[in-house]
Formats: C-alpha cells, structure tokens, sequence
C-alpha cells in the first residue's frame, strides 16, 4: 500500500484520469474532492461492501424444487389475504 | 442467438434485446456484463435478469414502483450522459430480489436499481445516497397485494415489451 502525506488543497493523481484532492479537513473528518472519468463508480468502502453482499445474496436465490416465479408470486399474494 | 444456462436450459433470444451493463455493471458481478430479462408469466410483476456470459448466474428483479409506489430517485446527469439518457421516458428501474427459503422473507434492493435505458439498452446498477432507501425492503410488509393493486395482465410488462423474452 502506498501512504502519501498531502495538506489541504493538494491532491493525487491515479492514472492520467483520477484526480483525488483533499478539500476539508475538521478533526477526524477529512473531506475529498473526487474527479474520475464518467461512468466510473466511485463509493464509499462500506456502502460498496453493502450493495455488494446483498447482490450476491440475491444471486444465490434459493427457491427450493422450483424456479417459478409465479408460485412465489402466488405464495407472496396469498399470505397478505391470510392477514 | 442461442444461450446456456442452469435454471431454464438452452434458450434462444434475440440479441437485439440483450441489456449492456456499463461501469462496473452488477457489483460484485463486474465480469458479467450482458444480461437478458426473462419471463416466466407476463402476469405477475417479477422477472429474470439472465447473465448471457455465465448461464449459472440469474437475478430475479422487479419493477421497484410496484412494490414502492412513492419510490422517486435522482439519476445524476454523470450517469444520465453515460447511459445516453435523453429523456425520463427512456428510463427503465428494475431492482434485485433477495429470495430466501422462506418466501416471506423476500426483499428488494431500493438502494441500488439497475437503470437501463431502453433505446439503446445501456444499463448499470446506480448506487442512490438520497434519500436513503433500504438495501432490504421487505416485500411482504404493507407492500405487495395489500396497497397496491397490479395493473391488469399484460399491461404490467407493456411498456418493456420488447426488453424481455419470454420463456
């Protein structure tokens, strides 16, 4: 890992396209300026990891024998008019 | 064009409707980026949003103001120039469905759609930090049958008829 020293105002440059510049800084909170090519997702670590794991939870859907949405469509339905 | 997968077998679908996941595509899922919708029942509101590059990986996605009628999201002009968004008309939202094994417990990933524009069929999961929807909304509370009532049949899936194949 690469640790660089940068005041306020200063920034980095990751490839030709990634500029990250260090705007504010008030106690432990540091504010960054990104500036990345359109497109290019940029997230905060923990909100990444979230969607992250809750898309591989969606990819390992388990629907028992069955991969029919309409008896889960119906099981969902019929549950709510039970209540 | 023919594709291999595990739930539903070789199936064929016309490649003029295989959506293009652009910008790191489905995270967690970076490497697949070609997906086609697949329905089972173009009654019921859920579908399959097949991967093309690997036939073991399917999610099941739903049209999130279904189940959320006052869902209302800001695409950043970043991702709308980036998908070639012209007009709000252009814009599909599909949400993942986490599916258990007890069917009362599905959720739908509010915070993070899949925005797909249907002209040109660019599509990417977009990440929304305001307002702060739940990556897990729960499908069976005050959703569903209850509040909202399905439009009729076929009408459900109309305006992305010619997104989908039909299994």
């Amino acid at each position: 890992m690469l640790i660089l020293t940068r005041k306020l105002g200063e920034s980095i440059r990751i490839g030709n396209e990634i500029k990250i510049t260090i705007s504010d800084i008030k106690g432990r909170q540091i504010r960054v300026g990104i500036e990345a090519p359109e497109g290019m997702s940029v997230h905060r670590e923990e909100v990444y990891e979230m969607i992250q794991k809750q898309n591989v939870l969606a990819a390992e859907l388990d629907m028992g024998h069955d991969d029919n949405l309409s008896n889960l469509w119906t099981q969902l339905t019929k549950k709510e008019k039970e209540k | 064009m023919q594709i291999s997968t595990t739930r539903f077998g070789n199936i064929t679908v016309d490649e003029s409707r295989v959506i293009q996941m652009k910008g790191g595509g489905i995270l967690g899922f970076e490497h697949f980026k070609k997906y086609v919708f697949l329905t089972q029942n173009e009654k019921i509101p859920f579908m399959w949003f097949q991967s093309v590059d690997d036939g073991s990986i399917a999610f099941v996605v739903i049209n999130p103001f279904i189940i959320a009628p006052e869902y209302d999201l800001m695409i950043s002009d970043n991702d709308t120039r980036f998908l070639e968004i012209e007009s709000p008309d252009d814009v599909v939202l599909m949400s993942l469905v986490t599916i258990r094994s007890d069917p009362l417990k599905i959720t739908a990933n509010l915070r993070a759609p899949i925005v797909i524009n249907r002209k040109n069929r660019l599509g990417k999961q977009v990440v929304l930090n305001e307002p702060d929807y739940p990556v897990q909304y729960s499908l069976t509370v005050d959703s569903v049958s209850t509040e909202v009532s399905l439009p009729d049949s076929e009408e459900n899936l109309s305006d992305i008829k010619n997104l989908f194949t039909a299994l």
